[in-house]
């Protein structure tokens, strides 16, 4: 990819993201993340309907026309994108590659987040830890991370999402907003989650391929992994291996789901061919 | 390239070569079994577990069918047949062969092993024996001639009637002295009469012409004639040899040596205005070497026709690639429904 199809491809995102988190999105993170606490900012005229309980009295007789105080949330949170970029992303058979789903759903998280004054800041992570990039905020920043996420060639394949967790504990002083965004096509993950999840404001984004859930018949074929690179002949008519196959994502999922209920944390799963907006809204909707 | 399966043999055996093509193959079959095909690129292979299905199973098998069938057609190139020979042999009408046999006394000298007359009697049989397809008659003289066995292709005969040459007997019988030209009149007028392609007289003697009413010049003629060839041959050491010269009173024959007199000039005459060729039998050795030159001078030519009935036998190993790989295939598309 040239840089050319990159910018072109990074403002396609921020486009289609940018209007969702303005107009859907923006107002339910704002509440769905609440700052610590409300601090002074302005004194205002009084107008109706506002709380007798905020008027300023001294300004108030001061001027001897009745003055509100207005309190703005302190928020300046931090928001930690955690971004799992193993090959077993390049997949997807509906419309789009999981890969270019996440892509999306990080964009709208990170300009939801720039819009209500947050900094966010990126972990790129497969076997290892690709890229980080220090919780900013800024739309320039935000461009960068999805820059980073449509151009970023990982080093490794294979996933390895406790290492990511550590990683992201191990550089967060204070509490903050922590998505972690992946397929969990993993195992082993669900100890170091607790530890992250009790700091954290923890969600994890599950992201599948409707195929990853149910294999159809497709005769003998050669499949070959992403991340192990590893080719099997696999008779997919069999039922029995397509209800092992299906068995298999079942597991992962709600291993997936425990993990993260057991840690306190939230979560969403989204197939490719689902509306993650949708998911995330009822979500947000969910935490208020 | 014959006998590998009994009477089948390859015409172009080379092609054979192709199957050492076949393990070759198969290895890289092996190797490269996932590459070189459409892959289906899949986030979690292991979700799949671990199934051997029947299909999974037959792959293996299907290419085994390929490799097979890839031998089998190698096989096939090779024109395995099995071939059937009918040999005919068209007997060619060989030549007519009368052995002119001096019995007169002195073949009974001892120069050769253990005397003239047994040693001839010897080669004399091996010669016919060598010799099938030719038609023998055997003439005996002394002071007279006659016929023992026409011409004959009855070769059992005409070796026993040799075998049985007894000289104590003809020696009552004949006159004695040595008439070459009465032996080789007759032997003439036995012969004239055959439409043998070639007609040979073998002329043997141990002496000079000494009696009988026919010139040995003017049975040369006769065999010059009727286009009868002569050869001749001379019995006996140069010098002198051990020979019978008288009777016992008991029957036994009393020996002295005497000089052996041969007429080489006529009997080489003969030889020559006849075609033929005239030898001198010194010894036993001699005389064998003698017959096996005759041997060689008068080639019968035998036509013999072979017929080759060949039956190809590709077909079956063909056939079974074909359908093999017809096999092969149709489960790949139908079945297996995969391009492995």
């Amino acid at each position: 990819m040239t840089t050319k199809d990159i910018l072109k491809k990074v403002r396609k995102i921020e486009i289609k993201t940018k209007r969702l988190s303005d107009h859907i999105f923006g107002g339910e993170y704002h509440s769905s993340f609440k700052g610590r606490g409300m601090t002074f900012s302005e004194v205002r005229p009084y107008a109706f309907g506002d709380d007798v309980r905020n008027i300023d009295w001294n300004v108030t007789a001061r001027y001897r026309t009745p003055f509100i105080k207005v309190f703005e949330e302190e928020r300046e949170l931090t928001m930690l994108l955690a971004v799992d970029i193993s090959a077993s992303q390049w997949f997807g058979t509906r419309g789009q590659l999981k890969r270019e789903m996440i892509t999306e759903i990080v964009a709208t998280l990170a300009f939801s987040a720039t819009q209500n004054n947050d900094k966010v800041g990126l972990v790129l992570y497969s076997d290892e830890i690709e890229l980080f990039i220090p919780p900013q905020k800024g739309r320039s920043h935000v461009l960068r991370i999805i820059r980073e996420l449509v151009d970023l060639k990982p080093k490794d394949t294979q996933t390895n999402t406790a290492k990511a967790l550590k990683f992201v504990y191990n550089i967060l002083k204070k509490k903050a907003i922590v998505f972690l965004i992946s397929d969990f096509i993993d195992q082993n993950y669900e100890d170091t989650l607790k530890i992250v999840g009790k700091k954290h404001d923890l969600t994890g984004v599950m992201v599948y391929d409707p195929m990853e859930k149910e294999m159809p018949d497709l005769g003998l074929i050669t499949i070959k992994d992403l991340e192990t690179g590893q080719a099997a002949f696999v008779d997919t008519s069999n039922s029995k291996v397509r209800r092992t196959h299906n068995a298999h994502f079942l597991k992962r999922h709600n291993y997936f789901k425990k993990a993260f209920q057991k840690a306190g944390s939230g979560i969403i799963w989204v197939p490719t061919n689902g509306s993650y907006i949708k998911k995330m809204l009822q979500y947000f909707n969910a935490r208020n | 390239m014959k006998n590998i399966f009994g009477h089948t043999q390859f015409e172009t055996p080379y092609a054979l070569l192709l199957l050492l093509l076949v393990p070759i193959l198969a290895i890289w079959l092996y190797k490269n079994r996932y590459n070189e095909r459409a892959k289906f690129l899949y986030s979690n292979l292991a979700a799949f577990g671990n199934f051997k299905t029947l299909k999974n199973k037959i792959i293996p098998v299907l290419a085994g069918f390929l490799l097979l069938s890839i031998a089998l057609i190698s096989v096939g190139i090779a024109r395995p047949r099995s071939v059937d020979v009918t040999a005919k042999t068209k007997k060619t009408k060989g030549i007519d062969i009368m052995l002119a046999v001096d019995v007169s006394a002195s073949m009974l000298a001892r120069d050769l092993k253990p005397n003239r007359l047994e040693a001839l009697k010897k080669t004399a049989i091996d010669f016919i024996k060598k010799r099938p397809n030719d038609r023998f008659g055997v003439v005996l003289y002394a002071g007279e001639a006659f016929t023992q066995v026409p011409i004959t292709s009855d070769h059992r005969i005409v070796m026993q009637a040799i075998r049985k040459i007894n000289f104590r007997q003809l020696f009552n019988q004949l006159d004695q002295g040595t008439a070459i030209g009465m032996g080789l009149a007759t032997a003439v007028n036995r012969l004239k009469d055959s439409k043998a392609k070639s007609k040979v007289i073998i002329l043997m003697t141990d002496g000079v012409n000494n009696t009988g009413e026919i010139d040995p010049n003017t049975a040369l003629e006769l065999a010059k004639e009727f286009g009868i060839k002569v050869y001749t041959i001379g019995l006996g050491t140069n010098g002198y040899a051990p020979t019978p010269v008288g009777v016992r009173p008991d029957g036994s024959f009393r020996y002295q040596n005497a000089k052996v007199e041969i007429d080489e000039n006529l009997l080489k005459k003969i030889a020559q205005e006849t075609g033929g060729k005239y030898f001198r039998a010194t010894d036993n050795q001699k005389l064998d070497k003698i017959y096996k030159a005759i041997d060689k001078l008068e080639k019968t030519e035998i036509k013999e026709t072979k017929y080759y009935n060949y039956k190809e036998l590709y077909r079956p190993f063909v056939l079974s690639a074909v359908l093999l790989i017809f096999l092969v295939g149709i489960l790949r598309y139908t079945w297996l429904k995969s391009f492995v």
